[in-house]
């Protein structure tokens, strides 16, 4: 099976601390991957640095084979490489509806001329993404509160919006960073389900980062371990529930700074 | 009678440059403190179409809003890589140093301004009229197409704008530009209604009293913007008496609705059948929500 | 050579007073982030304080600059209290701080004109006429006052911040307000200081510009240099905020000396211009990249 996403000797620096430290690391096409590793381990600093948020200090990260190490955000979530956030980063007072319809941009091609004066391709795409929006929050069991603002949504419905955000580009790899964050064990069941059916339906690959046991070992076919940057360990899920380093590197072993 | 259409000229003109901050700060989030830099470079532009190339009225309005969009393109360039405060800043150096520029200026009059500027007269008194009306529909179909929601992401969450595969330079620079154009041409209107300009009229007072118009109408909102602008231009002429303390009104009610009603008249909604349902839908789930958590609530589910 | 020594002595008490508007506007926003646009009509209140108290109150001067600190003060802190603690309770966006300070701006400003005019007003003569000459250079008496007090209260301030406790909270919160609350600070306390501080020295800046040109309402306008001569030093750092006051003060007293004074005003905005293009953050601003 060929990989989706690869980093290569991945490294970010901010000044004097090393954040990610040379990791390396391969997704297969179609896997649910893990991504886990004690606070301040550099999960997220890695997908800041695959979606482009933070430039790349030293290695390469190849999607489908091209690189797109260092490339604007948007190029790359264009690409196919979309995501959520630890802390919820919804369109807060747009409704649950435009939040999507807002995301389907890429989906719709006319010009700032065409939408001015209103020529047909306008009404054509904006009627046509308009159902793709509808029929996705449909799938995703929105469609009850379409009109509802998103700041006044429950918690897990907020995050299943913005799961909903980002598949509205069409991406081939959805990025979720701690999507169980603040969830009961009833929530997670369900998010796993829902993360598993996204894949199916949708036939993409996804990354998580997490820190519910649960979920990673629920869902994950492959996890990575990171620790102060460092890759730590990496394999199936029941190989690194066993690895003593893991176990050590979560229960705090003698505090080692560095790889 | 013939004040009474004045005011509502005015209030027109205004409108339109109002429209174009609309769109920069209203809808895309972005604080321009230079604003009147933009209406200053029109009028000028409109002055010497009209009173040095003797050219048509219309032939003005365009002019200023090409000059005015071409500037901007490059002031653009400059500052919308610069975060917040600084973007606020660099505006404000901007809009101050097109005034400086002006007021330096011999050929068009320097400090003391520019007299004798050609008017609208007859049938060509109508033309701020129809220039609202068009800027009105335009900027309504920009707002209600792709480009006007990236802009509202943009101003709502920008990185997740980014993620989301919004080129956010671009959907600035867009901003920036249709705000420029609109307050050129709203600066060339403003030369041929009043017959005279001077620097001193496009100065930071002026931008702020744009962005109040703004926040008064309501961020979001362009039935808003109209509201505000009718309002804000005419109440003004109306209590002329007191016009030493118009802008004292100005300064405490901007402070009274950022800390107690910071949607303004209108914010985020429009007076249109459309909006007012979307208002009143939106209304309804929140109430709807409300109700569920309490009756989950009761059934001890919370 | 005497020329280039004339024109260093003005710029540097032009830059003086510059130093004292920009370190009070840099101290707030080193801890509230915001630019607070006000700034400039609390140094325009404090030339009228100082103004009323020197000739309805018959105050000698150097009283009548503490009243113009205290005056200022208490305007700065109440328009925090009033205005921007509101918005901060509220965790409002930071657009809505910029146009409540815009906001109070315009209403301080236009209040002054609207209630005591704005026909300029006069400082009463407080030092002997003539300057002092020193060779052949000649030191105005009010410049070498402007530029000994913006010392003296420069000095004060640099001695608060680093060498008592107060000011080591003031230097904490402005690197982490929920960090230094944690470790028993109180920010609202730190915050009513910043202001209380940045307004006083706001106050002396009015009255020093009132005694070395004229008052009127829009001395506020001045103010824009401060803001300029702030992201030229490096928003936020006090030390930058100095350097940059200073070295502005000079270069547009160059210009207008050896150009023409026509350019002096626009001589800063393109020194802010420049300085956005190539170093946004300042002579000696810091870098901060986006946390996602």
């Amino acid at each position: 099976m060929s990989a989706i996403l690869e980093l290569n000797g991945l490294t970010k620096q901010f000044g004097g601390l090393i954040a990610v430290n040379d990791v390396s690391l391969a997704v297969p096409e179609g896997g649910i991957f893990g991504l886990i590793g004690p606070n301040g381990a550099g999960k997220t600093t890695i997908f800041n640095l695959i979606t482009g948020v933070y430039k790349v200090s030293k290695g390469t990260i190849m999607f489908q084979g091209r690189p797109i190490t260092n490339l604007e955000p948007y190029q790359i979530a264009d690409s196919g490489v979309t995501r959520t956030f630890q802390n919820i980063r919804l369109f807060k007072n747009l409704t649950v509806f435009e939040n999507v319809f807002t995301a389907c941009h890429t989906s719709a091609h006319y010009s700032v001329a065409e939408a001015l004066f209103r020529l047909p391709r306008f009404a054509r795409e904006e009627k046509a993404i308009r159902a793709k929006a509808t029929e996705l929050l449909t799938i995703m069991g929105l469609q009850d509160r379409l009109d509802v603002t998103a700041n006044n949504l429950p918690y897990g419905l907020q995050r299943r919006l913005e799961i909903t955000r980002a598949l509205a580009l069409d991406p081939k790899l959805l990025l979720l960073d701690e999507p169980a964050a603040g969830m009961n064990p009833d929530e997670t069941n369900d998010l796993m389900r829902l993360i598993g059916e996204v894949r199916d339906k949708f036939h993409l690959s996804v990354l998580v980062i997490e820190h519910h046991m649960d979920l990673i070992m629920g869902i994950c076919e492959q996890v990575h371990v990171l620790n102060f940057g460092c890759t730590l360990a990496s394999g199936t899920a029941e190989s690194i529930a066993d690895d003593p380093k893991v176990v050590e590197a979560y229960l705090g072993g003698e505090g080692k700074k560095s790889c | 009678m013939e004040y009474i259409l004045g005011i509502f000229e005015l209030s027109a003109i205004n409108l339109v440059a109002v429209l174009g901050l609309s769109i920069l700060t209203g809808f895309t989030g972005l604080f321009s403190f230079g604003h009147a830099g933009f209406m200053a470079i029109g009028a000028y532009v409109g002055a010497i179409v009209t009173a040095r190339l003797h050219l048509p009225f219309v032939a003005a309005i365009l002019a200023a809003g090409l000059v005015a969009g071409i500037i901007s393109i490059g002031i653009g360039r400059l500052t919308l890589k610069l975060k917040g405060d600084y973007f606020c800043i660099a505006t404000m150096g901007f809009g101050e140093a097109i005034r400086l520029i002006l007021n330096n200026w011999a050929w068009v009059g320097g400090a003391r301004g520019w007299e004798s500027i050609p008017q609208f007269k007859g049938i060509s008194v109508s033309l701020p009229f129809i220039v609202a009306i068009i800027s009105v529909i335009l900027v309504w179909n920009m707002v209600n197409s792709r480009q006007g929601r990236n802009m509202v992401a943009v101003r709502e969450e920008e990185l997740a704008a980014q993620m989301a595969g919004i080129n956010v330079m671009r959907t600035k620079m867009m901003a920036l530009v249709t705000s420029a154009v609109l307050a050129g041409i709203a600066g060339a209107l403003m030369a041929n209604f009043v017959g005279f300009i001077a620097p001193k009229t496009f100065n930071m007072t002026k931008s702020t009293e744009l962005t109040i118009i703004v926040i008064f109408g309501g961020i979001g909102s362009i039935s808003g913007s109209v509201l505000g602008a009718l309002l804000l231009t005419a109440l003004p002429e109306i209590f002329r008496a007191f016009s030493d303390w118009r802008l004292v009104f100005y300064g405490l009610a901007v402070i009274v609705i950022m800390v107690g009603r910071p949607q303004g008249l209108l914010g985020g909604m429009e007076l249109t059948p459309a909006g007012l349902r979307k208002a009143a839908a939106a209304n309804k789930a929140k109430a709807a929500l409300l109700a569920e958590s309490r009756a989950m609530e009761k059934r001890g589910e919370i | 050579m005497t020329q280039f020594l004339q024109q260093l002595v003005n710029g540097l008490s032009i830059g003086s007073i510059y130093a004292l508007m920009a370190v009070g506007y840099s101290l707030v926003y080193s801890i509230m982030n915001f630019s607070n646009f006000a700034h400039g009509s609390v140094i325009m209140l404090g030339a009228y304080f100082g103004f009323f108290s020197m000739t309805l109150l018959g105050l000698p001067f150097i009283p009548s600059f503490f009243v113009a600190a205290f005056g200022s003060a208490i305007i700065a802190v109440s328009l925090e209290r009033l205005a921007y603690k509101p918005l901060r309770d509220r965790k409002a966006p930071f657009l809505y701080f910029i146009i409540t300070a815009m906001g109070a701006s315009i209403f301080i400003d236009n209040f002054v004109i609207a209630t005591i005019g704005p026909t300029p007003k006069m400082y009463p003569q407080i030092f002997a006429q003539g300057p002092i000459m020193l060779g052949e250079i000649a030191l105005g008496r009010i410049d070498l006052a402007m530029f000994g007090i913006s010392a003296v209260c420069l000095l004060a301030l640099i001695l608060f911040i680093d060498h008592t406790k107060m000011g080591k909270a003031v230097q904490a919160t402005a690197y982490n307000m929920k960090a230094s609350a944690l470790m028993g600070v109180n920010p609202n306390f730190v915050i009513i200081l910043v202001f209380a501080i940045g307004g006083a020295l706001a106050g002396v800046a009015g009255v020093l510009y009132g005694m070395k040109y004229q008052v009127f309402p829009q001395i506020g306008a001045i103010t824009l240099k401060s803001f300029i001569a702030a992201v030229f030093g490096g928003l936020g750092s006090l030390p930058g905020a100095l350097l940059g006051a200073l070295l502005l003060g000079l270069i547009e007293t160059f210009v207008s000396g050896y150009l023409s004074t026509q350019y002096r005003d626009l001589i800063a905005f393109l020194i802010l211009i420049a300085m956005l293009i190539v170093r946004p953050t300042g002579i000696m601003g810091k870098n901060a990249e986006d946390k996602a």
